[in-house]
């Protein structure tokens, strides 16, 4: 590929993943956006005052709070079954490795449906079955960020510490957690995202009752006129997701830059 | 000496392996007895397929349209998923810009993702305003006769999934083999077929099988920015069981059960494939 054709490469890839977000920037400070106008004529913050009127601050809060319950669930999940399945051996490897990832393959709507259907019967609440199912989904990524930390991890490290006096739980707290603490950070990131972004478990489990950040999205999206609203909730769920990933190398680096300096 | 901690004894899958088994398979089994009239809200079982019978063409309309969402989305998230690995893997500057916008779309939600595309590609979306197209005389991307705006979201996200997936595994060796490459005389197109392709092919494989099963899945964003008929199975699916009648849950299980089997066959009929390429090696 000569040089010119690879910088036109970049130049439409760029345009292809950064257009669709362009509407989001544009209307979520857009007062009046008449049809056909190619810019706002006016320009203010009617859709944010709207969004915290309709509850989009609460919303957040509940989508942050299943983000964090899911995390907090699924991250040890997968931990012990990555630790389990990288460091170990026994004949149910091969058969738990497939079913924990098995979740990736069963459709979201199907799974929930068939829990709403039981909740009445088993008298289990809605919000339980809503994190369980979120929490079932977010395990194969756990497992598998977890799994590969601890491939790349000498299993040695633990027993030297513990040779030189350190108790199982010392061994494990001081030596192995610090050096797989960035691939539990990534894993509980994953995590998160599932029970932050999931909009049809949180619909189809209890009827929509549970009102997070997606199901405001989807009620605005839906209907007509609701643009400048629609457009800051979707801001407002994606702007601390990207500041996230866009400073965490920045961290890494500082991280290391510490660690190479002792 | 204190009992060190299990290495990686099967007890440590125990706890993961049940809650995914005891979830999964709670929820798929009371899937199928509701699609079979085994589990009604009220009154006694009736045993027997009669949901299915009353879907009849709809649940394969909805699966074949299922299947073309998915199938289409995927090509295209592989194409330039890949194309975006190429370029991602060859310098550092592309890397620095490039890489950013890529981890920022997977972040998105994919329910935000179906809102904002369309608020690009509707009649009075960004696209015909700043092309200068009337919104009657541009094309229905948005519910229209062709589910044009669902494949394009789809194939937006799972592109920058792909991408991701195969810079990791290319970053790791590719320069080396392409400097031994390179010294024992291939060209750039030689480099290209016989080095990069083969040791992405099981990545690029891999992402682009989770895509699939992802798009065939996936709710929101068809029924967003879907057609109103025929609908893919999620939607249909979730119409008839958020509907009043009571009689419409068994069918919406059916169209569930359709779902959950087509999706499993499809992992049962790549994993196997995968492993004949390398992956998980």
């Amino acid at each position: 590929m000569s040089a010119l054709g690879g910088r036109v490469a970049v130049v439409l890839l760029a345009l292809w993943f950064a257009l669709p977000l362009v509407p989001l920037g544009l209307w979520s400070v857009a007062d009046r956006w008449p049809a056909g106008a190619a810019l706002p004529t006016q320009w203010g913050w009617s859709g944010w005052q709207q969004a915290v009127a309709e509850g989009g601050l609460p919303a957040l809060g509940r989508s942050a709070a299943l983000g964090l319950a899911v995390a907090a669930l699924a991250t040890p999940l997968g931990a012990l079954a990555g630790r389990a399945l990288a460091w170990g051996r026994s004949r149910w490897h091969g058969v738990s490795a497939a079913l924990l990832l098995l979740p990736v393959a069963l459709p979201p709507f199907a799974l929930a449906m068939g829990l709403d259907v039981l909740l009445l019967r088993l008298g289990i609440p809605g919000l339980v079955a809503v994190v369980g199912l979120l929490v079932a989904y977010a395990v194969p990524y756990t497992t598998y960020v977890l799994r590969s930390a601890y491939a790349v991890t000498d299993p040695q490290l633990e027993d030297q510490a513990r040779m030189l006096g350190a108790t199982g739980t010392q061994a494990l707290r001081t030596v192995t957690l610090p050096v797989l603490a960035p691939a539990l950070l990534a894993a509980a990131a994953l995590a998160f995202l599932v029970g932050w972004s999931d909009y049809v478990v949180t619909v189809v489990i209890g009827g929509g009752r549970l009102v997070t950040a997606p199901v405001l999205v989807a009620a605005g999206a839906s209907g007509l006129g609701n643009e400048p609203v629609v457009a800051v909730l979707s801001t407002l769920m994606v702007v601390p997701l990207v500041a996230a990933v866009l400073t965490a190398p920045l961290v890494a680096r500082s991280l290391e830059a510490s660690r190479t300096r002792r | 000496m204190p009992r060190a901690p299990a290495r990686g004894g099967a007890r440590l899958l125990l706890p993961a392996v049940v809650v995914t088994g005891a979830v999964a398979g709670t929820a798929t089994v009371s899937v199928l007895m509701t699609a079979f009239g085994l589990l009604p809200l009220v009154g006694a079982p009736t045993p027997g397929a009669a949901a299915f019978v009353a879907l009849g063409g709809d649940l394969l309309l909805g699966l074949r349209e299922s299947l073309v969402i998915a199938t289409l989305s995927t090509l295209l998230a592989a194409a330039v998923g890949m194309a975006t690995a190429l370029l991602l893997v060859r310098s550092a500057g592309v890397r620095r810009r490039l890489g950013a916008l890529t981890a920022t779309v997977l972040s998105v939600p994919h329910l935000v993702g179906a809102a904002t595309v369309g608020l690009l590609l509707s009649g009075g979306g960004l696209l015909p305003r700043w092309l200068g197209v009337a919104p009657t005389a541009w094309p229905e991307l948005v519910g229209g006769g062709w589910p044009v705006a669902v494949v394009l979201e789809l194939a937006w996200k799972e592109s920058a999934f792909v991408a991701l997936v195969v810079t990791a595994s290319l970053s790791r060796r590719l320069t080396d083999l392409q400097e031994v490459a390179a010294v024992l005389g291939a060209d750039a197109r030689q480099r290209l077929l016989r080095v990069t392709v083969p040791l992405a092919a099981p990545a690029l494989l891999a992402s682009a099988g989770i895509a699939f099963l992802y798009a065939f899945g996936s709710y929101e964003v068809a029924w967003l920015l879907g057609r109103a008929y025929p609908e893919p199975l999620p939607v249909l699916a979730q119409r008839l069981f958020s509907s009043i009648d009571l009689a419409a849950r068994p069918q919406a299980a059916a169209a569930a059960l359709v779902g959950i089997t087509v999706a499993l066959a499809v992992a049962a009929l790549a994993v196997p494939l995968l492993r004949r390429w390398g992956v998980g090696r």
